[in-house]
């Protein structure tokens, strides 16, 4: 076939679908807009700004569109999309989206446009806003791709925007941060880069078919070690990623080394590549393995939880604090993961994107403070509620949705999380409750230090503080209101995110019947078990 | 009638005595255009009476370059609809293989040449004879790909060595450049012998020196002590581990490229794994599967050590070239792979790899070749630090191509890197598979080190907007070669000049008119180095973006073969 | 029209809602008046349907009236609605009715505070946080109001962010009440998957399919946070230090109204605490301790405030005391009643504060009671009626509790008892000291300035030891001197009318449910829909029951009178002031010493050596080995021609070897 004809069919879209092919444009208009970015006069900045701003809104849009042509009832993948891309090598550009994928898409769409407006860069805004689009493209391709290869492409392609993000924009030890998490990251997916291909030629082995599209291989049959060692490899990736205790040691110096920018878009979506790959193919793929090393995630999500709120105690430099207060946030995350229960699984869901809000609005703060203050370190900085009052208030509503008070977000997530493994770990969740009281011990004092007392009393601090700015307060907005309403009425985004994650759910249940708990009395929960609705069938 | 004996004589002689091959020229045309534009090109250099810039070899090689290229693709054309065939008494194959090969390297004549130019305008050693030695040492390369024969292969390899040890040492005043071609010239001679000697155990072993017969000689026969002809290939291997550089044949490598001119670095990294890599494949995949169980344990280690060495040393270079050796080792290990895996998809990665290798290869030591300054000395780390500031687009173009080799995706080393280990994983060797993802981890590091010291600096310093001017339209007119090379598809060719159109205006912008070339004057970037640089890079990017075309046509070299 | 009690809570949301945005611009008094008027309006609708409820048949008095799904995924399903009975009515009532008050009383005690709007804020914040913490139909939604007046109480304590102390008292109430908290999620969940429901009418009506164990671990979980929440043993140290805001508060929040949520909780689930009668008696025991303890603190302590927070914490422990021995009306009882003379005498004491220029020290008072009489009058009620002197409202139910504590255990009586005596000295030591004896104000005192700030620089660098310093508070320190001496005197109507109104509360109060005869008892019959059923039937004889009367008027009296022998004109009594009550019986030290300071230590143990050295230590340990490897092997590159001849014959040699060895094969 001609290339060209290749050409069309990529623009057009295969004849399955002739809707607008939403999931295609999501991906491409960002790497579009960056090559125009590249084009625009380096000098003309208001260009540069502008163009990105465009893009990355008529992404979010475009998302949002996505959104409203979602079927909330339908669990399976939706607006799927195939076209040619290697098929020699067995990849395919296949993209789709479920209730899983589909809020953290948008909550990535949100968050770009927020870090171009609050957090871009006065030094060659040009190059900070390509990379920019450019990481966009990655993570949200990474969200959508139905393809393993496909999806590791978009993976690995997050890493390098990061790597210049932080390298050319960080603070002192950016050189460092960024080659650590360059490497860090990039040894652990070329583990699980391994674990694709074999998994693919197992599967070829069974069928014939060398594909990479997950809804074929999800039907794998896997002996025992063979899945064990393919989860193994996987999950090396994704806990990196996350990050995962004990495997997080880049992240405090890249969160804190990054530029306000970068942090946001590290810890706000990059994070979630992790936990993301973790539920939609550790699960998907795996699931005899998943219910075998269950435990012992569980068990390192569960330390996550307890060791981030402790080593962020004694944290002084507030990126740092934020950076292992996020690990013990993925610690609840990796627990809702694990437990193999509706309810924890859509909480874990709902919580990556409580995460990604609230993160990027404590690192959006802490940008602001820096702005005005130049320094990180919280014994330099006191009293701010003083001349603050309404950057004080936005950031204890942030502070409170953190630690998890209901009526804000981060509340409903980790409730949900963790009466779901209650149901199935019940140790576990014992222990991580402790992480509740941590998460207020640390995140209270940081607050008492930075915003209570009187700045007179550190010496040099003559000029007040400034209060929060009105552009600084319209970027905010959309990140508290947010905050606020998945607080009081998360119901139509669990509606959608709830008939996926019983299909994955299902699917382990199906596949590995995992002890479930046997408490035969009225109104007592049996994880209910639909035949035959496995991600494969659902797919279809 | 005296006429009429004299005619049966000839007759006689001609007739009974030697016989002559009944020789179809078509089917080696590309060869022969190589060697007859070098007969070309010689005999204009030394009959005109005044001098000839050194443009004019330049743009010649690259219309060789560019014909070779066409009668390949004709000749691909023609394998694709009748199949492979064999000519000149079944000493050529000519078949997707060797095509695959014939094209590589055409598209090397397109390239290497632009990036020599200029280097050797700078240096004043310009001339006809870089450009005739690059052509036959080319010719050598093609032998090897389509040769059917041990005897054609040991031609070819040496047609291809030698002037290679010429171009190592061609840059007279640096010594370092002699010493390089010396050594090159001593251990190249010492390795041909051992590589000879192994042809002779075979010829032994087996009766014949073509490969056709050896292969249907093992399919037939079962040896009742394969002794001898295990010795020939080992020695083989060594004769062919020393060409592509695999440990522990590697060791000439660093020193070599280092004192070689460093295009002409780029040059036989690149040509000599194309010819090389061609032949081992062809040898020990087609013609000694038999003997699979024997060899792949030896490529298995052979690769594994090629691989982490590679990586490990290069990681504690200072000098750029000495690091770009190491990682060509690396690479070469990462080759190896697919040979280890002997099977079609392994070899079609291979090839893959190759050609993908070779841009990089090319365009790395171009760069590297302007970084280094008049006097190609200067290539110290140190000298990268802030290129990014100073050179905005080289330095974007030299981490691109960096990157690519670390194989980072939606470019063509992701494609490759994949390709081989995706190979050895369908052929269960997991181990080998890990350990060459590890040490592409690895290999990673220093690639990002060259990055971070280009762009590390990039904000901290207020005056970040400087730019090596590269005219528009040279860089337009480079995008007509790297679309046609592309695929000849014109999406391609659009995508193509976008990127140039994008190089171009980012340059226009940034070069500020008051400002004095002086500062520029150093690192002067030569339209051809640009256009060079613009091929490289242009075929890295897009077939990372869009890898089909590229992929396919290495698969199906595999398969017509 | 009893279906308008949606409006109770959603009205001070509604004045917060506009007080947040607009507050500012209404300022000072307005928006004092605002967040009133919508309190007193939420009142009002309280009362209407309370009456509405009145009217129906005792069996119907209970109905939810559910808004929407909060969220809802599989099984799990959490709504927000209301439940709306005879027990949430009573709490609302009494919550909006001195709410009222208090917020009366905050527009003149705040008036010269520079964050008067921000108050208000608060104020109606936290009205619409305990209201739904009382209303709420299910234990998540009470769980959501539990949490939010946490918070409130948090932002009201450090309301004066600039003194440190008040700061870290705030943060120290919160992190008390988080570890209340973990023990509340922990029941919630377990709840979860016993029943698979949170509404209590669904859970109540399945807890036959529960087992004994998992009775008793929920309903001690609960009591756990009941414990965070209402300052029990061994959580109680932070309610002293909520003192540091601002003196409505504490009379809201720190003694009416939140600290009284777990005495709540204890009565809503008292179902599951009548199925498991071990986890009751924890509770009952808890609960006495808890009395005595406090009440021993309180006679050694010389803020006048503190000596209020301790009684808060005594009473409470009385309630707590009365619940766990299955009398919830008596617990319900002492609840109301301590409502009144508890807001009472901290509003007395606001007041007193007011004249005295923020100070705070018994001891350097005296004498004004011929000065501001309002105040000492009303605050000699509010000291009867603690004390349980007949026929004050305190006397009335207190004599219920200890009542039915004897009818469970006679030592738990005994207890009662002796706090009784206690409670009426302690109060009663208050009471002389500030109101009678000597002016000892007139000469020369230490000044804060503002709000104490003085203590606050000192506190400031006692506290930036870091977070494990949460756990306690820095020492007061005193400041500096030579004010003039200020001229107290009784404070505005605004101040005035609520604590007359207190008074009459307090005073009055203790008729809504007699003993003697069956038709006194109108509160008991008005909860008993809810929890007549859980109630532990006790019958006393009219004699037993007069009986008991006299002897608790008689406990009450001998406290009265042994305060007035010890401190009518004396100042100083080393011997009864020993530090060891001073100083809490030591808890806060422990704290320190035991959990705060280990804490630091291990947390900083962890970052700078698990995480810096091990396990970041590990990850650039494989980067130096690679290093060091490649060092070693550039070496074998030595530059000759020979040694690399020599490589490839090595490798030749290998390579024949292996091929030669497999040969024949």
């Amino acid at each position: 076939m001609t290339h060209l004809h290749l050409a069309a069919a990529l623009l057009a879209g295969t004849p399955a679908e002739r809707a607008f092919p939403y999931l295609t444009t999501l991906v491409l208009v960002p790497v579009g807009a960056a090559i125009l970015v590249m084009v625009v006069p380096r000098t003309a900045t208001w260009a540069v700004r502008a163009v990105g701003m465009a893009a990355s809104l008529g992404v979010l849009g475009i998302a949002a569109a996505m959104l409203a042509a979602f079927q909330s009832n339908d669990g399976g993948y939706q607006m799927v999309t195939t076209h040619v891309f290697a098929s020699p090598l067995g990849i395919s550009w296949t993209l789709g989206v479920d209730g899983i994928s589909l809020f953290l898409v948008l909550m990535s769409a949100l968050l770009f446009p927020i870090t171009l407006a609050g957090a871009t860069e006065r030094r060659n805004p040009k190059a900070f806003t390509v990379w920019v689009l450019i990481l966009e493209a990655g993570c949200l391709g990474s969200f959508l791709s139905l393809d393993l290869m496909l999806f590791f492409l978009f993976f690995e392609a997050t890493l390098v925007p990061v790597y210049f993000i932080i390298g050319g924009w960080g603070h002192e030890r950016r050189g460092y941060a960024a080659t650590k998490f360059f490497l860090y990251t990039f040894l652990a997916s070329a583990v699980m880069f391994v674990g694709i291909l074999a998994l693919v030629f197992i599967h070829q082995g069974q069928t014939g078919v060398t594909t990479f599209d997950i809804r074929q291989l999800a039907s794998t049959h896997l002996s025992g070690t063979a899945g064990v060692l393919l989860f193994l490899a996987f999950t090396t990736a994704f806990v990196v990623k996350a990050p995962v205790f004990p495997f997080h040691t880049w992240s405090p110096d890249a969160y804190s080394e990054a530029p306000a920018g970068g942090a946001i878009l590290l810890a706000g979506i990059m994070a979630k590549l992790g936990t993301y790959g973790i539920v939609r193919f550790d699960l998907g793929l795996f699931p005899h393995a998943v219910v075998v090393l269950a435990p012992l995630l569980l068990t390192l999500g569960v330390i996550g939880i307890l060791y981030g709120g402790i080593v962020a105690a004694v944290q002084r430099d507030l990126k740092r604090l934020v950076a292992y207060s996020s690990l013990a946030h993925m610690g609840f995350i990796v627990l809702g993961a694990f437990a193999l229960t509706g309810e924890a699984l859509s909480g874990a869901v709902l919580q990556m994107v409580n995460h990604g809000l609230y993160t990027a609005a404590l690192f959006l703060l802490i940008a602001m403070i820096y702005r005005r203050r130049q320094t990180f370190m919280i014994p330099r900085l006191r009293g701010l509620q003083r001349t603050a009052p309404v950057m004080a208030g936005v950031f204890t509503l942030v502070m409170l949705a953190s630690i998890g008070v209901p009526g804000l977000n981060g509340f409903v997530g980790e409730f949900l999380i963790l009466a779901g493994t209650f149901l199935t770990h019940r140790w576990w969740v014992v222990a991580a409750v402790g992480g509740i009281v941590i998460a207020a011990v640390y995140l209270l004092w940081a607050y008492q230090q930075v915003f209570h007392g009187r700045s007179e009393e550190l010496a040099g601090e003559e000029q007040p503080f400034r209060e929060m700015t009105w552009r600084e307060g319209l970027v905010m907005a959309p990140l508290v209101v947010l905050i606020v309403f998945l607080g009081v009425y998360p119901k139509p985004v669990l509606d959608r995110i709830s008939p996926s994650v019983d299909n994955l759910v299902a699917h382990v249940e199906v596949v590995a019947h995992p002890k479930i708990p046997t408490l035969g009395k009225p109104g007592v929960l049996t994880v209910k078990v639909l035949p035959g609705s496995t991600s494969t069938e659902a797919a279809k | 009638m005296s006429s009429g004996i004299l005619g049966v004589l000839a007759a006689h002689l001609l007739g009974s005595t030697l016989a002559l091959p009944h020789v179809n020229y078509t089917t080696i045309l590309p060869e022969l255009i190589v060697l007859g534009g070098m007969l070309v090109m010689i005999a204009a250099g030394s009959v005109t009476t005044r001098h000839l810039p050194t443009e004019a070899f330049a743009s010649a090689t690259v219309g060789i370059g560019i014909a070779s290229l066409v009668a390949s693709l004709v000749l691909w054309h023609d394998v694709d609809k009748h199949g492979p065939f064999t000519a000149v008494a079944r000493s050529i194959d000519v078949d997707g293989f060797s095509i695959f090969i014939l094209v590589l390297v055409s598209v090397i004549l397109i390239v290497a040449p632009m990036f020599a130019a200029g280097f050797l305008q700078r240096e004043g050693v310009a001339g006809c004879e870089y450009y005739a030695l690059a052509l036959i040492s080319a010719s050598g390369a093609m032998l090897m790909a389509s040769a059917n024969d041990l005897i054609l292969i040991f031609l070819g390899l040496e047609i291809l060595s030698i002037p290679l040890y010429v171009m190592a040492g061609f840059d007279q005043r640096r010594e370092a450049s002699g010493e390089a071609a010396m050594k090159y010239f001593i251990l190249g001679a010492f390795s041909s012998a051992v590589f000879v000697y192994g042809i002779a155990l075979t010829y032994g072993a087996t009766g014949s020196t073509n490969l056709a017969e050896i292969g249907a000689f093992l399919a037939r026969n079962v040896l009742i002590s394969n002794g001898v002809l295990l010795a020939g290939l080992a020695l083989m291997l060594v004769g062919f581990g020393f060409k592509v550089a695999a440990v522990p044949f590697h060791m000439w490598t660093p020193d070599v490229y280092q004192g070689s001119p460093t295009p002409a670095a780029g040059f036989m990294a690149a040509i000599a794994k194309a010819g090389a890599f061609a032949a081992l494949l062809r040898v020990f995949v087609s013609t000694l599967p038999t003997l699979r169980t024997s060899w792949q344990p030896v490529i298995w280690v052979i690769a594994v050590l090629t691989l982490l060495l590679g990586a490990v040393v290069a990681v504690v270079q200072r000098d750029v070239k000495r690091m770009l050796a190491y990682s060509s080792i690396n690479h070469a290990g990462f080759i190896l792979l697919g040979l280890q895996a002997a099977t079609a998809r392994g070899v079609a990665g291979s090839l893959y790899y190759v050609f993908v290798y070779s841009l990089l290869v090319l365009g790395s030591f171009g760069v590297v070749a302007v970084v280094g300054g008049r006097g190609d000395e200067g290539h110290d780390l140190e000298r990268y630090r802030g290129l990014a500031r100073r050179r905005p687009v080289l330095a974007t173009t030299f981490a691109l191509l960096l990157l690519a080799q670390a194989g980072a995706p939606f470019t063509t080393g992701f494609f490759a890197k994949l390709y081989v280990v995706e190979a050895s994983v369908a052929a269960h060797s997991y181990a080998l598979a890990v350990i060459a993802m590890v040490s592409a981890a690895i290999a990673a590091f220093f690639y990002l080190r060259v990055v971070f010291l280009m762009f590390g600096d990039l904000v901290s310093s207020p005056a970040a907007d400087r730019a090596v001017a590269i005219p528009a339209g040279v860089a337009l007119a480079g995008a007509a070669p790297a679309g046609a090379m592309a695929t000849g598809g014109g999406a391609t060719v659009l995508a193509a000049s976008g990127v140039a159109t994008l190089e171009a205006s980012a340059e226009t912008v940034v070069t500020t008119p008051g400002e004095p070339r002086a500062a520029a004057g150093e690192l002067e970037v030569s339209p051809w180095v640009a256009a060079g640089l613009f091929c490289t890079l242009g075929a890295t990017i897009v077939f990372g973006i869009w890898p089909q075309p590229l992929v396919e046509f290495a698969q199906h070299a595999t398969l017509l073969f | 029209m009893i279906h308008a009690a949606f409006l109770i809570p959603l009205l001070p949301l509604a004045g917060f809602a506009i007080l947040v945005p607009f507050g500012r611009k209404l300022g000072n008094p307005l928006a004092g008046w605002l967040a009133t008027a919508m309190v007193a309006a939420s009142f009002v609708v309280t009362v209407v349907v309370f009456a509405g409820l009145f009217q129906l048949a005792p069996a119907h008095r209970s109905f939810t009236q559910s808004w929407f799904t909060w969220f809802a995924v599989d099984k799990l399903n959490v709504g927000a609605g209301l439940l709306v009975d005879p027990l949430s009515m009573t709490m609302a009532a009494f919550v909006t009715g001195v709410s009222t008050l208090i917020h009366l009383y905050s527009i003149g005690y705040m008036e010269h505070d520079e964050q008067f709007p921000k108050f208000f804020v608060y104020l109606n914040l936290f009205v619409f946080a305990m209201l739904m913490l009382v209303l709420a139909d299910n234990f998540v939604l009470s769980f959501f109001g539990w949490e939010g007046v946490g918070v409130c109480s948090y932002f009201l304590i450090a309301f004066w962010f600039d003194r440190a102390a008040a700061a870290s008292a705030g943060k120290k109430a919160m992190i008390y009440n988080r570890i209340g908290d973990a023990g509340f999620l922990l029941a919630l969940f377990l709840i979860f998957e016993r029943t698979g429901s949170f509404q209590y009418q669904t859970v109540f009506a399945r807890l036959g399919h529960v087992g004994q164990p998992s009775l008793i671990a929920i309903g001690l979980l609960l009591f756990l946070g009941a414990v965070g929440k209402s300052a029990q043993i061994p959580l109680f140290p932070w309610l002293a230090d909520a003192m540091e805001g601002p003196t409505p508060v504490s009379a809201l929040i720190h003694a009416a109204t939140m600290v009284t949520a777990g005495v709540y909780l204890m009565c809503r689930i008292s179902p599951v605490l009548h199925a498991a009668p071990d986890a009751a008696h924890v509770v009952a025991w808890i609960g006495a301790c808890t009395a005595f303890v406090a009440a021993t603190i309180g006679c050694a302590q010389n803020d006048i405030k503190k000596v209020l927070a301790y009684s808060t914490v005594s009473q409470l422990g009385y309630m707590f005391l009365a619940a766990g021995s299955g009398a919830y009306v008596a617990a319900v009882f002492l609840m109301l009643t301590h409502a009144f003379y508890k807001a009472l005498l901290f509003l007395g004491a606001g007041s007193v504060i007011h004249a005295m220029e923020e100070e705070q020290d018994i001891k350097k008072m005296g004498g004004l009671a011929k000065l501001m009489p309002v105040t000492a009058v009303t605050f000699l009620i509010g000291w009867l009626s603690i004390a349980g002197v007949p026929p004050f409202s305190g006397f009335w139910s207190k004599s219920e509790v200890l009542l039915n504590a004897w009818a469970v255990s006679p030592a738990l009586w005994a207890i009662g008892a002796v706090t009784a005596v206690l409670t009426a000295y302690y109060m009663g030591r208050e009471y002389f000291l500030v109101f009678l004896g000597k002016r000892r104000w007139t000469e020369a005192r230490p000044t804060g300035d503002g709000y104490g700030g003085v203590r606050g620089h000192a506190a400031a660098e006692a506290d930036r030891g870091g977070p494990g310093a949460a756990l306690t508070t820095p020492e007061p320190v005193a400041g500096g001197h030579g004010a003039a001496p200020p001229h107290p005197h009784d404070p505005g109507w605004v101040m005035r009318l609520p604590l007359v109104a207190l008074a009459g509360l307090s005073l009055l109060g203790g008729f809504i449910d007699l003993p003697f005869h069956p038709d006194f008892d109108l509160l008991e019959r008005w909860l008993d829909p809810v929890v007549g059923a859980n109630l532990l039937a006790h019958h006393f004889g009219l004699g037993q029951e007069w009986g008991f009367a006299l002897l608790d008027a008689a406990l009450a009296i001998t406290g009265v009178l042994l305060a007035a022998a010890l401190w009518r004109d004396v100042v100083e009594r080393r011997a009864l002031e020993p530090r060891f009550l001073s100083m809490a019986w030591y808890i806060d030290w422990a704290y320190d010493h035991f959990v705060a300071r280990p804490g630091e230590t291990f947390a900083a143990f962890s970052a700078a050596v698990l995480d810096s050295r091990l396990i970041d230590g590990a990850v650039n340990g494989v980067a130096t080995v690679v290093r060091v490897g490649g060092e070693r092997l550039r070496r074998i590159q030595s530059g000759y021609v020979r040694s690399y001849a020599l490589g490839i014959v090595a490798g030749l040699v290998v390579l024949a070897a292996y091929v030669l060895s497999r040969a024949g094969s």
